[in-house]
């Protein structure tokens, strides 16, 4: 990506955002202080996972702790709360907490439990056809990244959502626009987004404060029938990396849905396939490219069961951090069945199979996992998006 | 060339004028039903859920946004039933009419509603609804009434055809109280007094007519029969004599074969519950209608 267009492309944002952002602003700070009288509404969700993996058996590398190791656990729990501030604003708040190991000053391993805002935004309709939001979120980059853990098709998100936009996807703080485009026949939405460039993925982390990311996602959602839907997305982000060059990210997404409007309580059919490139520049080397894609189906096929199958594929050229992001071809099969006894709880058991040039201490290259997780939601949590 | 622009501004006027109406959405095909008896040519009317979905999981497509985005009105059952999805159906249509206090209008809380829990419920009862049954589409008399407080919002938009509603509802209403006298006296013919229904959706409906409906094939509300549940029922089934079981045509009769297995003289019947749950139920009366016929030919 040439300098010139990364220039065009963030003025064309901020030409975008600056009146908004002061309209955003403007409208929220006039509206009157008025207490809440009602609570927020609450929810905790708690995933609970055992997984046994032939890769996870033990510390490969002592210097690198294993974050994902065998046994149970919990895998993440999550606080939620949302409200209306007042007829302009609503606020939603989202605490993850999470185990993560360390050695101790004693070279013992420990467990340490972090707490971080998954996502804290207030969000507003005040301008007809469009949602405003401002804080921290999950960027709108394809479908999967948009999602929380406990939403996830499968155990563990895509390859190339792991890989290419870091373990917790691209998350940040910033502003965003999603203007419903002026169409009847279908869904059309385009979002802009502007994230300040300093969340946890290092690949858009620039030292200079001033550089940001941004990131453009169309989606079009057509009812093919009262009983089938096809979504098309496409996104786009662009913003500098460590190396003060830039990163940039394309991808496209399709995702058919069916569920019979007679009957639906009981069979229902998903398909979906994400696209993901990543190029990173760095200055006297080759460019890093990373690309892959996931694709899924999903079939309920009784009113409490349904059996799942994805494949993933990845394959990265020329990375800056081998360590971390080796150059390798991956691929994955994945298999799962859920039981599914109310919308607050699930099952799910799944078997992981992954190939790629990565050895574990036994010699082997297929890595592969049995996981069995729990999911429970209490109290009024929000429905996810379709 | 004047004259042209002078025509697209009369068509425009005119159109306006003519095709005035008052866009309207509900969340089920009933309230969808009456909308239409009492706005008739002046409203235009769609819902939301499909007369064979169950409006507890309809899906936030968003496609129904692009349709709320020119709506000028939603009604909804209300008490929780369809919370889950309308709400994020009305955030994202972005429209201002809807997510103003009158864009959204709850009827069931203005219906005088039963079963409201006596406690504090939890999910542990299953799906409850702390503020009442929702499911007041199959009473007739709460369904007058309901199209009466359809036509103060209708006339609180177009002010002009006020009265043209109100007058609207009251022959609605009427029609609907005249019916049920009817209505009742073919049930009580029948001389059923008591029916297992597969969840608390004929509450209204048993309540009105005089019918006792408290053992349902659902052990909780919204967790499917179990085999020690199924036993139950029809040892109370035995019991008290009943020979009646209305499944809702949302749900499988998949334990039918078991109840007749155990019951040989039982008569299980597959009915529609919304309005264009079944091939020719188009209005709430032909709907209420169907119910009662499942009654005589009961005894038939």
């Amino acid at each position: 990506m040439s300098s010139k267009f990364s220039f065009q492309f963030y003025s064309t944002l901020a030409f975008f955002y600056r009146p908004l952002v002061f309209l955003f602003l403007n409208l929220t700070f006039a509206a009157s202080v008025s207490s809440g009288m009602n609570s927020p509404n609450t929810s905790a969700n708690a995933l609970f996972l055992y997984r046994n993996s032939n890769f996870h058996q033990q510390d490969a590398d002592p210097g690198n702790l294993d974050q994902d190791r065998n046994g149970v656990n919990i895998q993440e729990a999550e606080l939620q709360f949302y409200s209306d501030v007042d007829p302009y604003t609503r606020l939603s708040l989202l605490l993850s907490i999470h185990p993560e190991y360390e050695k101790n000053k004693d070279g013992l391993i420990s467990e340490k439990w972090i707490i971080q805002p998954e996502e804290a935004f207030a969000e507003s309709n005040i301008i007809p056809d469009m949602t405003l939001k401002i804080g921290k979120f999950k960027a709108a980059v394809g479908k999967h990244n948009q999602l929380h853990t406990h939403a996830f098709p499968f155990i563990l998100a895509p390859l190339i959502n792991l890989n290419l936009l870091g373990d917790e996807g691209l998350s940040d703080v910033g502003f965003s626009t999603a203007i419903l485009l002026p169409v009847t026949n279908w869904f059309s939405e385009f979002t802009l987004q502007y994230l300040r460039g300093e969340g946890t993925n290092t690949e858009f982390s620039s030292p200079q404060p001033t550089d940001g990311v941004g990131v453009a996602h169309w989606k079009n959602l057509f009812d093919l029938s009262d009983s089938l839907t096809l979504e098309l997305g496409a996104s786009y982000a662009q913003g500098e990396n460590l190396y003060k060059k830039t990163t940039s990210l394309a991808g496209a997404d399709l995702t058919f849905k069916w569920r019979p409007t007679e009957g639906g309580r009981y069979k229902s059919l998903l398909f979906a396939t994400e696209y993901l490139q990543r190029t990173q520049a760095q200055t006297l080397v080759e460019n890093e490219q990373g690309k892959g894609f996931a694709s899924w189906l999903q079939y309920q096929f009784a009113e409490r069961w349904a059996a799942s199958y994805r494949y993933d594929y990845l394959v990265v050229k020329n990375s800056f951090n081998p360590a971390n992001l080796p150059n390798d071809t991956v691929n994955r099969h994945s298999v799962g069945l859920a039981y599914i006894p109310t919308e607050f709880s699930s099952y799910h058991l799944e078997y992981d199979q992954k190939a790629s040039s990565l050895m574990n201490p036994a010699g082997e290259t297929i890595d592969k996992t049995i996981f069995l997780q729990a999911n429970f939601t209490i109290g009024a949590h929000p429905s996810h998006s379709y | 060339m004047k004259i042209s622009v002078v025509s697209f501004l009369v068509i425009v006027l005119f159109s306006s004028f003519s095709f005035g109406k008052i866009h309207v959405a509900t969340t089920t095909p009933d309230l969808a039903a009456i909308v239409h008896e009492v706005g008739q040519s002046e409203v235009e009317v769609f819902s939301i859920a499909k007369g064979t979905q169950d409006p507890h999981q309809i899906e936030a497509k968003p496609s129904f946004m692009v349709r709320l985005r020119s709506t000028d009105i939603v009604f909804e059952q209300g008490l929780e039933l369809e919370t889950a999805w309308i709400i994020p159906l009305i955030q994202g249509s972005r429209n201002p009419k809807l997510l103003a206090k009158d864009g959204l209008i709850e009827l069931a809380s203005d219906l005088e509603p039963i079963e409201i829990p006596k406690a504090n419920t939890s999910r542990a009862e299953g799906d409850v609804h702390p503020g009442g049954n929702p499911h007041f589409q199959l009473d007739p008399i709460r369904l007058g009434k309901a199209a009466l407080l359809i036509a103060t919002h209708l006339g609180e938009l177009d002010p002009s055809h006020k009265d043209f509603f109100q007058k609207n509802a009251q022959a609605f209403q009427k029609t609907m109280q005249e019916k049920t006298k009817l209505w009742q006296a073919r049930i009580k013919k029948t001389g059923i007094t008591e029916i297992v229904t597969y969840h608390k959706t004929l509450s209204y409906f048993c309540d009105r007519f005089e019918i006792q409906c408290t053992i349902q094939l659902e052990p909780k509300p919204g967790i499917p029969p179990t085999a020690s549940h199924l036993i139950s029922v029809i040892e109370q089934m035995k019991k008290r004599k009943l020979n009646l079981v209305l499944i809702e045509n949302l749900y499988e009769d998949s334990v039918a074969a078991k109840l007749k297995q155990d019951l040989p003289q039982v008569v299980v019947s597959k009915v529609p519950v919304y309005v264009g749950g079944d091939s020719g139920i188009l209005t709430n009366e032909q709907l209420i209608e169907k119910l009662v016929q499942a009654f005589e030919q009961t005894t038939h």
